[in-house]
């Protein structure tokens, strides 16, 4: 099984939460109980289907949220927005009064990164998200793939070690969606960040995941637990979708989403 | 609701030429509109040609050629009168603008700090909202009594009145897009590590900046509507003044002569507001 909490401190420690929103009639109990222990390093995909609660997870994992009961630590802390972790949104988000330029700048400035140092650094976290020759573009004057590039690189500008993603890719076309996942296993893999990536589809869990937590319909609780042993260095994207084992835990986990959706 | 008020609040100021395009046409259309609202002018100037003949009354309609004489009369000096009342037609009309500025500037910027105040603290807003909707239905002509009689009848009552005038447009737009901010937006900043100054900075102002623009153009068409109000008393020099002098003596061509030159400053201004419009707020609907 996943980390021991014991042995390495945890990068996300999810305890016995329990989510409801609203109060009284309106109550809707969207997550949990859940416990989840993310060790640093790793890429954890939760996968379920929509409405189960897994933007909520990410959301107290955040700090956007506070649990109705159990508690969520971010590097041994509760967690707070902008302190800790980088977040991708599934709409860009990105601010249209700034250029592309412009969005990475500011988070750079919140990150509290020096003016004269940022140019410099606006280009490299550009660069690294596969983007060159737009900072001076309007943000509406690129592509809805090259937008949540710029979502990304901003994410990355915090430097921070954990990274989350809500569904980032699921507004994309096929095409641009699988460009997206390989380069971010890239830029993930080089940076060593730790990532919790939320999604419904199977197929990009497998790709991604080097941990694979499928979700059950709300409220979401753990269906199934699996680490991905796939090899991920000196294999092409290609051919790691063609390996027999790649087919096998698709299979496996798309079972498992379809159970635990239920009748749905 | 602000934009169904700004139509009607704005025209007044606008209308007296003539041709006015619809309102919201899209910014790439302009140098059309601008030849619709030309066209409507000359075909205005033709009417009004017929009308003048036809009556045959100059002190009920003036021709086109007694108002142009009228222009060049007020703007030069003639058997020692320099234009009219002591004044040229630019001064008058100067004076005027000069007024309107100034309202208009103290107006946005004592709207705009409101309308943030408003925006943000929801007490606040309670407590405001019903008064800068009273002070706004009222007609500026209402309250310019009391201004009179609290700061004489020089220059201090009437750029009161065109600030009081100019002020709500600019809090309510301004309050309602600092309210609306989008959440998606602010969570976005948030999760970047804003705080609550660099969110209301970076995000909550550039968001409503179109909106607090509208407001300010309404609140300038409010002020030109109103500086005709304002130098109703102790007016001249002044567009306004000169129009109600004239119109005391019966001089129907310096009336209409004042009303195109209130009316065609109001088109220039209103363009060049637009222009800016375009110029500062690139991403004008498109967030
Ligand atoms: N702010 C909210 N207020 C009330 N209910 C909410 C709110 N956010 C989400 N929910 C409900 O909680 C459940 C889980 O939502 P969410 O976490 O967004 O699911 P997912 O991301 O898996 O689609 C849904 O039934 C949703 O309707
Ligand atoms: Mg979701």
């Amino acid at each position: 099984m996943p980390s021991n909490p014991d042995v390495v401190l945890a990068a996300v420690d999810v305890h016995e939460v329990e989510h409801v929103y609203g109060t009284g009639r309106d109550a809707v109990t969207a997550l949990g109980p859940i416990s989840l222990s993310v060790r640093p390093g790793s890429f954890v995909v939760l996968v379920g289907a929509s409405g189960c609660g897994k933007s909520t997870l990410l959301r107290l994992i955040a700090g956007f949220e506070r649990p109705t009961s159990g508690a969520v630590r971010v590097g041994g802390r509760e967690p707070v927005p902008g302190a800790g972790a980088g977040v991708v949104f599934q709409q860009p988000r990105l601010f249209p009064w700034k250029t592309v330029g412009g969005n990475v700048d500011l988070a750079l400035r919140y990150a509290g990164v020096p003016k004269p140092e940022r140019p410099g650094r606006i280009g490299e976290l550009l660069g690294r998200v596969g983007l060159h020759d737009v900072a001076g573009r309007r943000t509406w004057q690129i592509s809805g793939g090259q937008q949540q590039r710029v979502a990304i690189a901003r994410a990355l500008a915090g430097d921070d070690d954990l990274l989350l993603l809500d569904e980032p890719f699921a507004a994309l076309d096929a095409l641009t969606r699988e460009r997206l996942q390989e380069d971010l296993r890239q830029v993930t893999g080089e940076t060593g960040r730790t990532c919790v990536f939320v999604t419904h589809s199977v197929d990009e869990a497998v790709f991604l995941g080097s941990r694979v937590v499928v979700l059950t319909h709300r409220p979401g609780r753990i269906a199934l637990d699996l680490d991905v042993d796939l090899p991920r260095s000196g294999v092409g994207p290609d051919r790691l979708r063609a390996l027999p084992e790649y087919a096998a835990l698709r299979t496996v986990i798309g079972q498992e989403v379809r159970e635990a959706a239920g009748g749905r | 609701m602000i934009y169904t008020q700004s139509g009607t609040a704005v025209e007044p100021s606008v209308v007296p030429v003539g041709g006015s395009a619809p309102a919201g046409v899209p910014a790439k259309r302009r140098p059309r509109r601008i030849l619709v609202r030309l066209g409507a002018l000359a075909a205005l100037v033709a009417v009004w040609q017929l009308a003048a003949v036809t009556t045959r009354n100059p002190s009920f309609v003036p021709s086109p050629k007694a108002v142009w004489s009228q222009l060049i009369l007020t703007s030069t000096t003639h058997d020692g009168v320099r234009g009219y009342s002591g004044h040229y037609l630019v001064e008058h009309l100067g004076i005027s603008l000069r007024r309107i500025l100034i309202g208009s500037v103290l107006g946005t910027a004592v709207g705009l700090i409101l309308g943030v105040v408003m925006g943000t603290v929801p007490w606040i807003r309670v407590v405001t909202e019903p008064v800068v909707t009273f002070v706004r239905a009222l007609p500026p002509l209402a309250y310019f009594s009391l201004l009179i009689i609290w700061f004489g009848i020089d220059e201090t009552p009437k750029l009161w009145l065109l600030t009081i005038a100019a002020l709500p447009p600019v809090a309510v737009a301004t309050a309602s897009a600092v309210y609306g901010a989008p959440i998606g937006l602010v969570e976005a900043a948030r999760a970047l590590g804003a705080t609550r100054r660099d969110v209301i900075r970076d995000v909550v102002l550039p968001n409503a900046l179109p909106e607090i623009f509208t407001g300010v153009r309404l609140a300038v068409g409010l002020a030109y509507s109103s500086v005709v109000a304002a130098e109703t008393i102790n007016g001249v020099p002044g567009i306004g003044g000169m129009v109600r002098d004239a119109q005391r003596y019966l001089q129907t061509d310096v009336v209409v002569l004042g009303l195109l030159a209130i009316g065609l400053s109001g088109l220039l201004i209103d363009a060049a507001l637009r222009t800016a419009e375009n110029r500062l707020i690139p991403w004008r609907g498109r967030s």
